[in-house]
């Protein structure tokens, strides 16, 4: 795998919405964000802006992964 | 200009469907509101921490009688999140000073969904092959589950299910833009 590969595919778990928590529930970095350089963490950004525009204009509620993620949080 | 505040009451109540609505016009200003540092900041977990507190401060927020009073606050709160992960990473003071000094845009609008933009990418992503379509249906299910458990769900290698997600999100991107959809334009 060449280092373009490995960084497309630290680009694509930081897109995700999941994101591990603290001991006192708060929101931690993925792990995947902390390999990446100053660039590769705003491609990820961009990237996510662009897929959360998307998951949430596919949604009946106009919901992204990130508000349905944190409403199943507050839902409990 | 449409304002959020009309959910505040309900919210404020205890209502999650209110927050709900209100997230799905706040969200991607809040996001937005971080580009600046973001490549220094992970702005996805910014974002969902900023959510949470505004659900746990909306009860005691007093609105100013100008509109969007709890999304402006949740930009302020995402603001600060940000300030102090880069002090506690230790991040240049450069970056930081930055973020601090950038004045605070007082007018938000929040954006109403699209359903143009909705029919286009539920026909694209209805033309997705197999394995793409089955790794992105399985984040769009299931967002607060890791992509490890995730590619074991799919009898796929982490990296396989990666590639998969990957190949699934410029498929779709490229479809949209056969048929003229500028995800730019949909964000500006």
């Amino acid at each position: 795998m060449t280092a373009a590969d490995e960084r497309e595919l630290l680009i694509e778990q930081v897109v995700a919405a999941w994101r591990p928590e603290n001991q006192d529930g708060g929101v931690r970095a993925h792990p995947a964000w902390h390999d990446l350089d100053e660039a590769g963490r705003e491609e990820a950004a961009t990237r996510a802006m662009r897929a959360r525009v998307m998951e949430a204009a596919l949604d009946p509620e106009g919901l992204s992964t990130t508000a349905r993620l944190v409403l199943a949080k507050i839902r409990g | 200009m449409s304002n959020l505040d009309t959910h505040l009451p309900n919210i404020a109540a205890g209502d999650p469907d209110a927050f709900a609505r209100w997230v799905a016009g706040a969200e991607f200003r809040v996001r937005a509101s971080l580009t600046s540092v973001s490549g220094s900041v992970d702005v996805e977990s910014v974002v969902q921490e900023t959510l949470l507190r505004i659900w746990q401060v909306a009860p005691r927020v007093e609105p100013d009688g100008k509109p969007n009073c709890l999304l402006r606050l949740a930009i302020r709160i995402a603001r600060n999140l940000a300030v102090s992960d880069l002090r506690r990473r230790r991040v240049r003071p450069a970056v930081v000073a930055a973020l601090e000094a950038q004045p605070l845009d007082d007018r938000v609008e929040a954006t109403p969904p699209d359903p143009m933009l909705r029919t286009a990418i539920a026909e694209c992503r209805e033309k997705l092959p197999g394995k793409p379509a089955s790794a992105l249906n399985a984040r769009l299910r299931g967002p607060g589950t890791p992509d490890k458990t995730l590619a074991v769900r799919l009898g796929m290698k982490l990296n396989t299910f990666l590639q998969n997600v990957t190949r699934a999100r410029k498929l779709l991107a490229q479809c949209l833009e056969r048929r003229g959809v500028d995800l730019e334009n949909e964000l500006a």
